[in-house]
């Protein structure tokens, strides 16, 4: 043990007081404009618009009733379809490319990963326009289906690049004791490696989910009057006085906190074995 | 390393290519086309070549190309360290046990979850002259005039609250890349350089930093390439007072209808994305790019 | 189960299911020639909301009362354009009726695309202003019947009027007499700057604002009695010398400002110019605080735009009977009282002003009403440039931003900038817009 007791027992207070501060001034940093956000999303226009007003005390849910009535709630299932579809469509193209990227080495890999990165390098708005074009040609244009295939291929190369980091985090004596306990490759998959990346793929397709939920820009160009949440927002919401865009910022971050606050411990844990 | 199989078969050769081939095929129709479709509007008048376009770029009064360039390095290299600063500095904070970090830390993860759209309105209206920020300042009788961040005249204000709200929506990615990292460093790394009596400095100089390379290689090739195409903040907060490079493509797209300057801008942004993104994998060895390997 | 029954089972179960698509087709067209079915292609009214309001109020009412079917189609002006060209070539036309604004049914009428409204008689018990009349007929033909209207004009907060410059009253403002110029305003910002400690005056000059019809639509005429003509005049220099001036005493976050009901409601600024769509919250919120009143004038008259919107009937249409009575229905009084009241765009005939009694829409329709009625008034039409459009604005946006925000010499960037402006009418072969083409 150290020889002054005293003085550690008052550096370890110390201590404890400094990080219970920074600790505070992080958070309250943070969710400072999110509770101003979603309080004023239901203030009374006259308290919002009156000087002498900080801190609200009179609220309505007016503003959020108003919204929904005009077309925000088809907006959310609008939203929640094209999230949907989207991780369905870049899982079912992800993990297989990421499982090959995981367990076979073969010619070229390297340079096939460096490619899927860098198409993801290339803006969204190069892709927004000619799409556009490409869509009123298949007749996919303001449709749910033309936005999600557009989303997939913003969340693909994210997607493969995930699904390999988790699925080469476990290990591949398992698999191989499956293939010798007489399962085949695809067996072996299925029942021993699937079961162990699940939280990691989970946690990777709220992360998708939330990249199609946030994603504005092509959504508003290729759609008309099938709006995704964001878009209609960006669309209806924009023109319109200060309180109806909170009440739109609310709806649109609201279902967000909650994924989040579901998925917090793996979000973090993927990116760790992402980077192992 | 075991060998799966003792001798592949000529299927098993060809199984990975066949695994990653919907997949490429799907992003080279959706990204590839889409490319080359913007490379043949930029440089194409009335089906034959032709450089009217990198013309009005450079030399039109109407384009703001140069400054757009400059303004969108400006906010890269301000914003980019001030989070990689803030994030490390949370990210080692967080890695001390503490009670309640599990709360804190869903709190401090929150902006994960907000699009730029939403981050920039949220800040325009907090700085806005009778936003929240000014009424409290007034009100607490700091102030009689309200403080202005916005408008052409007040350019350097605009640029402070860019960066404010880029700092608080986009330093929770940085977090959270770097603190999965340092989790990942074992204790007894760091326990072992204390019993051999190395300070904190050496600690962070010697052991942890290192080990936290990779991450910081992703964090910072991901900040790096969504800093370039910055746009929604910047678009609400200060309108074209300073011009980016995202948002001039915007504006060409969709005000003025010019999609073959609007797809020069996509390209030189795409550029300049993978130069930097290049720069940084030989700059850290592409570890982060070996991973799973 | 034997594999026999399987197959006549399946082929039981293909046989149903035919049937069913069968009879469901034939039941579907059945259904269909009960009653007229027309297409309303408009450029207007597209927001989801009042496309909304369009589909389930305004057009449900109207099939109720007629059996008429309307299929209501919003589309962009460049899309119109095309399709009415390839439908009049090809001779087989399926649009019955056309909502889209002066500008572009000019260019329609010019092709020679549109039907004489003529032929159908008058409506009944309905006026329009002579200045509507006057525009509706282009190239020798009724081209359209006007439908909606919209403005920009100025909101004024009745706490402003307290600090009027001397020689200039209330009444003045409201009912923009002669008094009420742009040095008027001027000396009014300045008072207000200098007694109240701040700027009292904005514009939606952010990047989704509309403050670039003020140039080119309110400013420019006022000044140079023209918008694109007199563009590098010596007027024009003395209008962007005002304006340099004039801007010391407008709000800095102009710049960033999209539309002026929050600044307004916040009073953040006191005297404000916008699009009357974009005022309106501000005035349902608090219609006792604030009044609707006429732009100020300038040297050569009271410059203001006057968006029409008019109704049209392709050539060669089909049901055009039907067609005129969805006309006669979307111009009566009631109907477009309803339309302002729902979407904000103001009626064209004068017997629907005296529907409407009191509340934020008589502010609103009052202040509009005082503008069109002033004795200077200069109507200023938006120029119908297609794709152009944009480009026509950039250059009144690029010579404020280098002019005023950037201090750059005024003649200088006007020479630059002029040959650029009168281009863009070459290119399109698009006619001046009024009121250049009125003047000599």
């Amino acid at each position: 043990m150290m020889p002054h007791e005293e003085y550690s027992i008052v550096r370890y207070y110390l201590n404890k007081i400094v990080i219970a501060g920074l600790v505070t001034i992080a958070i309250l940093w943070v969710i400072t404009p999110f509770v101003i956000a979603i309080a004023y999303a239901f203030t009374d226009p006259d308290q919002y618009y009156s000087i002498s007003v900080v801190f609200p005390t009179s609220f309505t849910a007016d503003h959020v009733k108003m919204l929904l009535a005009l077309g925000a709630d088809k907006a959310i299932m609008n939203s929640i379809i094209v999230a949907v579809l989207t991780i369905i469509f870049s899982f079912a193209l992800g993990l297989p490319a990421g499982y090959a990227f995981a367990r076979y080495t073969f010619k070229g890999k390297d340079s096939l990963k460096l490619f899927i990165i860098g198409l993801r390098m290339f803006p969204i708005m190069v892709i927004a326009v000619p799409l556009v074009t490409l869509y009123l040609r298949l007749g996919l244009n303001d449709t749910l289906l033309g936005v999600a295939l557009a989303h997939t291929s913003m969340a693909l190369p994210f997607v493969i690049l995930i699904t390999s980091s988790i699925i080469a985090g476990i290990p591949k004596e398992l698999e191989e004791a499956a293939m010798v306990f007489g399962l085949d490759r695809k067996g072996a998959f299925i029942h021993v490696t699937m079961p162990l990346a699940l939280p990691g793929l989970t946690a990777a397709a709220i992360f998708t989910f939330l990249m199609s939920w946030n994603e504005v820009f092509i959504a508003s160009v290729l759609t008309l009057t099938n709006r995704t949440l964001t878009a209609f927002i960006l669309n209806t919401a924009m023109a319109a006085v200060d309180f109806i865009k909170f009440a739109g910022a609310f709806i649109i971050i609201f279902p967000a906190m909650i994924f989040v606050f579901i998925a917090r411990r793996y979000l973090i844990s993927m990116w760790g074995i992402t980077l192992r | 390393m075991t060998k799966l199989l003792n001798k592949p078969s000529l299927f098993e050769k060809y199984t990975p290519y066949l695994l990653i081939l919907p997949a490429l095929t799907y992003l080279l129709f959706f990204i590839g086309i889409p490319i080359a479709q913007a490379i043949y509007l930029a440089f194409t008048e009335k089906g034959a070549f032709s450089t009217e376009n990198l013309d009005y770029l450079l030399n039109s009064p109407f384009s703001m190309f140069k400054e757009a360039l400059k303004y969108t390095f400006l906010l890269a290299i301000t914003i980019i360290p001030i989070q990689v600063a803030i994030a490390l500095g949370l990210a080692m904070l967080f890695n001390i046990k503490f009670p309640g970090r599990n709360a804190a830390l869903y709190l401090v993860i929150l902006p994960l979850t907000i699009s730029d759209v939403a981050a920039g309105l949220i800040w325009y209206s907090m700085l806005s002259s009778y936003g929240f920020l000014n009424k409290l300042l007034i009100n607490m009788g700091l102030i009689s005039q309200p403080i202005y961040f916005f408008g052409y005249q007040y350019r350097n204000m605009e640029f402070l609250a860019i960066v404010l709200t880029e700092v608080w929506r986009a330093t929770a990615i940085v977090f959270v890349i770097l603190f999965a990292g340092l989790q990942m460093i074992s204790q007894e790394h760091i326990e072992a350089a204390e019993v051999f009596g190395a300070n904190v400095w050496q600690r962070l100089r010697y052991i942890v930093f290192p080990m936290l390379l990779p991450s910081l290689q992703a964090a910072l090739i991901i900040r790096t390439l969504f800093a370039l195409q910055i746009f929604g903040v910047v678009w609400i907060l200060a309108g074209r007072d300073i011009p980016v490079l995202a948002g001039e493509a915007y504006y060409e797209q969709v005000f003025l209808k010019h999609t073959g300057v609007a797809a020069i801008y996509a390209l030189i942004i795409a550029g300049i994305s993978v130069a930097v993104g290049a720069l940084y994998i030989k700059l850290f060895k592409a570890k982060y790019l070996e991973a799973g390997t | 189960m034997s594999e026999a029954l399987t197959k006549l089972q399946a082929l039981i179960i293909a046989i149903i299911v035919i049937a069913a698509i069968g009879g469901g087709v034939a039941w579907y067209y059945m259904q269909q020639p009960k009653g007229v079915k027309i297409i309303w292609a408009s450029t207007q009214l597209v927001p989801a909301q009042e496309q909304a309001f369009v589909k389930d109020t305004l057009l449900k009412e109207f099939t109720e009362e007629t059996g008429i079917e309307v299929e209501f189609v919003p589309i962009s002006y460049e899309d119109l354009a095309t399709r009415l060209q390839s439908e009049e070539e090809a001779g087989k036309v399926t649009i019955s009726v056309i909502g889209e604004l002066h500008g572009g049914i000019d260019y329609f009428a010019s092709q020679g695309w549109l039907e004489d409204l003529s032929k159908f008689g008058t409506l009944p018990d309905r006026t329009f202003p002579q200045v509507l009349e006057d525009y509706s007929r282009l190239h020798g033909i009724k081209a359209y019947i006007p439908w909606m209207t919209a403005t920009y004009v100025m909101v004024v907060n009745k706490k402003a009027f307290d600090y009027l410059p001397e020689g200039l009253t209330e009444d003045d403002v409201i009912h923009g007499t002669s008094k009420w110029t742009y040095d008027a305003l001027l000396a009014w910002a300045k008072k207000l700057y200098e007694e109240t400690g701040g700027p009292k005056l904005g514009f939606p000059a952010g990047p989704n604002g509309l403050f670039v019809r003020f140039l080119h639509g309110y400013l420019y005429p006022a000044f140079t009695g023209a918008q694109v003509k007199n563009f590098n005049s010596d007027d024009a220099v003395a209008l962007w010398e005002y304006l340099k001036n004039l801007w010391q005493y407008v709000h800095p976050s102009s710049t960033t400002w999209d539309a002026m009901a929050d600044p307004l409601l916040k009073e953040e600024v006191w005297i404000a110019w916008d699009h009357t769509a974009r005022i309106k919250d501000a005035i349902v919120q608090k219609p006792d605080q604030f009044v609707v009143v006429p732009v100020p004038a300038g040297p050569k008259g009271r410059g203001f735009i006057l968006v029409i919107a008019g109704l049209a009937i392709p050539k060669g249409a089909p049901d055009q009977d039907a067609a005129w009575k969805l006309i006669e229905y979307l111009t009566r009084p009631e109907t477009q009282v309803k339309v302002l009241e729902n979407v904000g765009f103001f009626p064209t005939v004068k017997e629907a002003s005296a529907k409407i009694t009191s509340g934020p829409l008589k502010v609103l329709a009052d202040g509009v009403n005082n503008q069109l009625n002033t004795p200077d008034a200069l109507v200023a039409l938006i120029p119908s440039l297609g794709a152009k459009g944009g480009d026509f604005k950039n250059v009144y946006i690029t010579a404020f931003q280098r002019i005023v925000l950037n201090n750059e010499d005024i003649k200088t960037v006007l020479d630059e900038l002029a040959p650029q402006l009168l281009s863009l009418f070459e290119e399109t072969g698009a006619p001046l817009p009024p009121p250049d083409s009125m003047s000599g």
